[in-house]
């Protein structure tokens, strides 16, 4: 029963050593398929709690590291080096044993529990200058061990990147519960772990979006017996109601600044995009037209949207100057083009496109150029939304029957799978950081 | 995290309200200040979330939760669905007839309304099928409209692809769930 990770439990104490000397240790983060970087993840020193902690908080971290395909995880059993309380005080780490195994890097870890509280000092070291590349120190319930966990992989990262990890978003997705008909609204860890659920009244709640700073969650219920967009305060657990304007609605994104929701409302069957102020009732129509114009996903600096719109007979994605008459389309693949999500960088749009009787993951810029199919399956690849880092695509696999939500690379290398346990996952929004 | 997607299930209605418990409960951790008292040392991690409070819950919540579980239950009728093209909501021919029949009731029986529910098959894309179902669910109401039924007495409702009539993944299947749906109010 974890709450959003949005206001953190965690108090980060202090930055322990800001002195990252020469970053010898650089790992190009965009050149894959790369050498990647050998580290050693050795149990942590555990005091008054759970002895478990010693591997389960490094193996949070490799987990996380590995996921990045820029970093290989040293196994345990070639470890010569027993990690002590002494190397958080004078004592340096014999570097030697740790270069002889390969190690580049190694992440030492001390934990101190005192009843159901913890402090986490982690420390990642250059194995060859013997110097600290970073240190912090966490405190918190022991029970969101992972998240300080996730927090240290985002600085390891980022001390061998220079880029900012996502290891502590989150995934937001709709699914039908295990008893039940209707369909209610999850989060999850990108690992794939703490699975919590959000709504919990038993009709159809759809399509989830997430506020810039992480702490709601637009999103479509039935549970008066028509679809109305609600907003749920993540750390309230309240609800409140967007718009009474328009029959059926689902919301698309929030504006950049968060004070405003482009959505979908249907007038009188005519569905058209809208945005709704959320600190005042204003509802102006934004892209109109005598077709379905659905799905609104806004650029990252809020002066763009892109959205699907049937009006050239099937559903294709169309990019348009917000306040302006011009609208583009972009989708040139195939003969049904939906679900556009704006990357951060606002350089490329992932959509599902069906071609040749199947439904796949394309991406394009937003001028409609360089457009290409970057994830195909046996089945349909639906529903992709873009990681905060603009790295990764989460989406939606069905096949007859079955869905699983994924995580696939923007380049099309690799893909993972992230969640399947319940039935009909679907329409994944990935959070921001938070 | 399974457990507590499991436990939610036991608690049924009550767990939203759990819910705001245990995010109260986490308020209090953000709080708490760096000397935490030692000396108390239950088990790390788990008793926050084995304690089980069960507040009664609200008028609200329960009437929603009927509703709610009412909203996903294919809904008993007098007439027959209609049936659509795939990516389409224009009237078929073969449907003017249970239309007919439509209209002759509500003009014979004033002060009733039929609710006509808008529903899609499977494929293509969740968001989409909610406003193609709407389409549909509008076009019927409009046909209804042309053979003299009072727009007032016809409000639409689309449940997009989430209500299939028929679950199997098969054209006879996406060809019943492609439908209008007529409920007597």
């Amino acid at each position: 029963m974890i709450r959003s990770a949005g206001a953190l439990i965690l108090s980060l104490l202090l930055l322990l050593v800001p002195s990252v000397s020469g970053a010898v240790l650089y790992i190009d983060i965009n050149a894959p398929g790369g050498k990647r970087m050998p580290i050693s993840l050795p149990d942590f020193v555990v005091t008054g709690g759970d002895a478990a902690l010693a591997r389960d908080l490094p193996g949070v971290i490799g987990g996380d590291l590995a996921m990045t395909s820029l970093f290989d995880v040293i196994p345990r059993q070639a470890y010569l080096e027993r990690i002590g309380p002494e190397h958080f005080l004078a004592r340096p780490l014999s570097f030697p044993d740790w270069k002889m195994i390969g190690a580049e890097a190694v992440v030492i870890g001390k934990v101190e529990v005192q009843g159901d509280q913890m402090t986490v000092e982690m420390r990642l070291y250059d194995a060859t200058l013997g110097n600290m590349m970073a240190g912090k120190k966490f405190s918190g319930p022991v029970r969101r061990f992972r998240k300080m966990a996730h927090e240290f992989s985002n600085e390891v990262l980022y001390a061998f990147t220079g880029v900012r990890g996502i290891f502590d978003t989150e995934i937001a997705f709709s699914a039908r519960p295990k008893k039940g008909r209707g369909k209610e609204i999850y989060v999850i860890g990108l690992d794939g772990r703490e699975l919590r659920q959000v709504t919990d009244n038993r009709s159809f709640n759809l399509f989830p979006r997430w506020s810039p700073d992480a702490k709601l969650l637009a999103y479509t219920s039935y549970r008066t017996g028509v679809p109305q967009i609600y907003m749920r305060d993540l750390a309230g657990g309240t609800d409140r109601l967007v718009v009474r304007h328009g029959n059926s609605k689902s919301p698309g994104s929030f504006s950049p600044s968060g004070d405003s929701l482009y959505a979908t409302l249907s007038v009188g069957g005519n569905s058209d995009i809208y945005r709704v102020s959320l600190t005042g009732s204003a509802v102006r129509k934004v892209v109109g037209g005598w077709g379905i114009e659905v799905s609104p996903s806004v650029s990252s600096d809020g002066k763009r949207v892109a959205f699907v719109s049937d009006r050239s007979g099937s559903p294709q994605i169309y990019v348009k100057d917000i306040g302006s008459s011009g609208e583009r389309r972009v989708s040139q693949a195939g003969s049904y083009s939906t679900s556009p999500s704006w990357s951060p960088a606002g350089d490329l749009i992932a959509f599902t496109s069906l071609e040749k009787g199947r439904y796949a993951i394309y991406t394009v810029r937003p001028d409609g150029s360089d457009q290409r199919l970057v994830i195909s399956d046996d089945g349909s690849c639906i529903d992709p939304s873009f990681s905060p880092d603009g790295r990764y695509l989460v989406y939606t696999l069905q096949k007859r029957g079955y869905s699983e939500l994924k995580i696939g690379s923007v380049d099309g290398r690799w893909q993972r799978g992230l969640f399947r346990g319940l039935q009909a996952v679907g329409s994944p929004s990935w959070s921001p950081r938070q | 995290m399974k457990s507590s997607v499991g436990g939610k299930r036991v608690l049924g209605a009550l767990s939203v309200l759990l819910l705001l418990f245990a995010v109260g409960c986490g308020k209090k951790e953000m709080v708490k200040s760096t000397d935490s008292a030692p000396g108390m040392t239950p088990p790390p991690g788990e008793a926050q979330e084995q304690i089980v409070s069960e507040p009664l819950p609200s008028q609200t919540a329960m009437a929603e939760a009927e509703a709610g579980v009412a909203v996903t239950m294919e809904r008993p009728s007098e007439f027959s669905d209609i049936h659509f093209d795939y990516d389409k909501s224009f009237v078929r021919e073969d449907d003017k007839l249970t239309l007919r029949e439509v209209a002759d009731y509500l003009k014979a029986n004033p002060g009733a309304s039929i609710l006509i529910e808008g529903h899609c098959d499977e494929r293509g894309t969740a968001e989409y099928n909610i406003a193609l179902g709407e389409r549909r669910a509008e076009s019927t109401k409009s046909y209804l409209v042309s053979l003299g039924v009072k727009p007032g007495d016809l409000p639409t409702v689309s449940f997009g692809e989430e209500k299939p009539l028929d679950p199997g993944p098969s054209e006879a299947a996406w060809a019943k769930n492609r439908r209008a749906h007529f409920v007597l109010r």
